[in-house]
């Protein structure tokens, strides 16, 4: 009997934490993904560096107190600064690392959709087998001109 | 039309490729290098680890200072504390200054190092290892040693604990407060 009161005392014990979370609880392991290893510059999931493991220490006390992922974040870049994080903020300066990429495959896709229209016009449609005038001898208009003149020459 | 299309595409691939150029040559001379002996030290002001404000090392301008960036999790750094504040309190009376730097650390592990080691000297924090990129710093522990100038006397790649280094350090002190 007293050996389950024991039992059931450390179960509120060590519960207690857990319970006490408002919200869910953030993993290590995403963590892991967005902080930067200070030293090897690869993300502490990828790093066993002493300055790592310091951290991976760090990001587990923290969660194991209920703090939030931005919490969390923030108190390392009040630590390290903006670099510990993986990815850049979303605000002022750091948004252009976004929005670049989105920009670049949009001009892009811009680039090769005009390449492609371009090219199917000057395909164009199948040519007849036999023209209805002479026209389309495929010279531009400045060449057709100076033929013109140089053939008067000899008229 | 298209001529100048075509023009405005050239144009702009040019000048994409200078930015690229432009870019890769600011990063070459913008390369972090260790300040070598006779140069001046790069300035800093960075927060102490203990305790609020900040400190300058332009503020010790006429004293030696002797310069050690450590961290909490570097090893060498715990036998080296020791001969540190040894040293230390044998200069000190001389006028010479010791800082240490504490880089790419956890401020709570940092104060947890420094209480252990019973450290007395001023110890200043760079988490963000902005200062000590300055300083060419590659691995904890290093200690540079400047003179009342502000210009590097020696600097030190590993423990000064070391057999090599320990009377290299107590020459460049000597030479630093002459």
């Amino acid at each position: 009997m007293l050996r389950l009161a024991a039992v059931a005392a450390a179960a509120l014990v060590f519960a207690a934490p857990a319970a006490a979370c408002a919200h869910p609880r953030t993993s290590l392991r995403y963590l892991q993904g967005q902080v930067m290893c200070p030293t090897c510059h690869t993300t502490l999931e990828m790093s066993d560096a002493p300055a790592a493991q310091r951290i991976k220490a760090f990001i587990a006390k923290r969660i194991a107190a209920c703090w939030t992922t931005e919490r969390i974040e923030s108190a390392l870049v009040a630590n390290y600064g903006q670099g510990i994080l993986a990815a850049p903020s979303h605000k002022g300066f750091d948004l252009l690392a976004w929005w670049l990429p989105i920009v670049g495959v949009l001009a892009g896709a811009l680039v090769l959709a005009f390449g492609v229209w371009r090219w199917s016009r000057r395909k164009g449609p199948e040519e007849p087998d036999e023209p209805d005038h002479p026209a389309g001898s495929g010279l531009d208009e400045e060449t057709e001109r100076r033929l013109d003149d140089l053939l008067a020459r000899f008229d | 039309m298209t001529r100048r299309l075509k023009a405005a595409g050239q144009a702009l691939a040019l000048a994409c490729v200078a930015g690229l150029l432009a870019l890769l040559v600011w990063s070459v001379v913008h390369r972090q290098h260790a300040p070598g002996v006779g140069a001046m030290a790069p300035a800093f002001t960075l927060r102490r680890l203990e305790g609020p404000g900040k400190v300058s090392l332009a503020s010790y301008r006429g004293k030696p200072v002797v310069l050690n960036f450590w961290a909490s999790w570097c090893e060498p750094c715990k036998s080296e504390a020791a001969v540190l504040e040894r040293d230390w309190t044998t200069y000190r009376g001389r006028g010479v200054v010791f800082l240490g730097v504490d880089y790419h650390d956890l401020g709570s592990d940092a104060r947890r190092f420094v209480n252990a080691h019973a450290l007395t000297f001023p110890m200043l924090e760079d988490g963000s290892g902005s200062v000590t990129g300055r300083y060419g710093i590659s691995q904890v522990p290093e200690t540079y040693v400047l003179n009342r100038q502000g210009r590097v006397v020696a600097h030190l790649r590993g423990p000064i604990t070391d057999p090599g280094f320990a009377g290299q350090f107590q020459s460049a002190i000597a030479k630093a407060a002459a």
